[in-house]
């Protein structure tokens, strides 16, 4: 590896780093996302009963999964850009880091949070609405790819907004463009994977979709967070 | 193995080498207005090898805006900022990276502790951790203790620390003496003194008179 690639390999850990550390000693986003889904997951379960589930469906059911996601992200990972504004600390991170480790940094972080709700809320899911998953290999990478990709998106759309005044309803008004097609591709790959159904195209096309917005994100960072 | 370069020495040069080892800051007919509001109009001014300019100007007249555009933390609207080190101009990018600043909104991580918050940024600079010690001694301050428990005096004193990490040869300071007590204003008024011994350049907004000792600064009225 070259020298320029490690030294930015390690900034972009540092801030890895540094967002768990702050995470762990407030637990906001962790609260925030964790309670959301499952009070969201509780309700939904309830107004439904026994009957409701079985009549809603795996399609319905799938859909449920996705909003419950999408719902509970952008309840907790807008803050990671807005926070340092408001908090004033972005002055330090613009003098002292490189944008895209910091943007690879504070994706990996907020990857690895919507990994850890995923991981906790699906298993959950499956077990309340009573679902089988016919190929459960394909649902993991689903939703391995599904929340990588609500990361992504959802972290240029912070960064987007973090100087904005009414940061938390923009947001949700510009992550839905930006979100609403991996939304559609997870849902159909969720239904795929539970109804065991084939359907060979839709994973290519959820990581191209990631991949995209991945570059997409690089190029335009820099722009965003730079003055 | 020696101890990882200096970020600055990564810093790719725009233009060959001319005058190595040579530290010069040079900005003319800057031009900057927030909305339709001007507030820099035309501002030219130089500093190099250790050199010191003192901002002055009443509230409003633009100092810590002038400081912004120098670090690269906003863009002016018009005129052009040149910044040289060891013989290279750097980029408004690298520049960010390589200047020294210390500011009243200047801010760390509340949740992290003195320590921690100098420790990430050196390990965004490539600084050895050595010198966090070495600095932390120098201006005086506790390491374990949250930056959000911080006095105002203490975190002042955490800004000098945190600007001093890399080394920089700019120093860009608004209002550095602020909140300080005797000793602290007294070792940063050192510390002002040695980088500008070391050949370094230190361009400084504040309000009173800037009282070095050994260097009679530059000054640069703005409100005239």
């Amino acid at each position: 590896m070259s020298q320029s690639a490690s030294i930015w390999l390690a900034e972009a850990v540092a801030v890895y780093l540094k967002e768990w550390r702050c995470e762990l000693r407030t637990r906001y986003a962790l609260n925030t996302l964790g309670l959301f889904a499952f009070t969201t997951l509780v309700v939904v379960s309830m107004s439904l009963g026994a009957e409701g589930v079985l009549a809603a469906g795996p399609s319905v059911l799938s859909v449920l999964l996705w909003i419950l996601l999408l719902f509970a992200v952008t309840a907790g990972l807008p803050r990671g850009f807005v926070h340092e504004e408001e908090t004033h600390t972005a002055t330090a991170l613009r003098l002292a880091a490189t944008p895209s480790a910091l943007f690879c940094g504070k994706l990996a972080y907020n990857a690895s949070v919507v990994f850890l709700l995923q991981l906790l809320l699906t298993p959950l899911f499956l077990i309340m609405m009573q679902l089988s998953v016919e190929k459960p290999l394909l649902l993991i990478w689903t939703l391995l790819a599904g929340g990588y990709g609500l990361a992504a998106g959802g972290t240029l759309v912070a960064a987007i907004i973090a100087q904005a005044r009414t940061a938390g309803t923009l947001f949700a008004v510009l992550a839905l463009p930006v979100l609403l097609p991996l939304l559609v591709m997870a849902i159909e790959l969720t239904e795929i994977a539970v109804l065991g159904k084939a359907g060979d195209m839709a994973m290519p096309r959820l990581l191209l979709y990631d991949g995209t917005v991945t570059v997409v994100s690089l190029m335009l960072f820099p722009a965003i967070w730079n003055p | 193995m020696g101890p990882p370069p200096h970020p600055a020495c990564t810093i790719p040069p725009v233009t060959a080498p001319t005058t190595p080892l040579r530290t010069q800051l040079r900005f003319s007919d800057l031009v900057r207005s927030f909305g339709r509001l001007p507030v820099l109009q035309g501002v030219t001014g130089a500093v190099q090898d250790g050199e010191a300019m003192l901002v002055t100007g009443r509230n409003g007249s633009g100092k810590s805006t002038l400081l912004k555009c120098l670090a690269g933390l906003l863009a002016p609207d018009a005129g052009k900022i040149e910044h040289h080190e060891a013989g290279q101009t750097l980029e408004p990018w690298a520049r960010r990276l390589a200047v020294g600043y210390v500011a009243p909104d200047l801010a760390f991580y509340e949740e992290l502790t003195v320590w921690e918050n100098l420790h990430f940024f050196a390990r965004m600079r490539r600084v050895p951790t050595d010198r966090i010690a070495e600095l932390l001694e120098r201006v005086d301050l506790t390491p374990k203790r949250a930056a959000g428990a911080l006095s105002s005096g203490m975190l002042q004193r955490l800004r000098w620390a945190w600007a001093l990490l890399h080394s920089p040869r700019v120093l860009l300071l608004d209002e550095p003496f602020q909140n300080l007590d005797e000793p602290g204003r007294r070792t940063t008024r050192d510390l002002i003194e040695e980088h500008l011994e070391d050949g370094g350049v230190a361009v400084v907004a504040n309000p009173r008179e800037l009282e070095l000792p050994h260097h009679e600064p530059k000054r640069l009225d703005l409100a005239g």
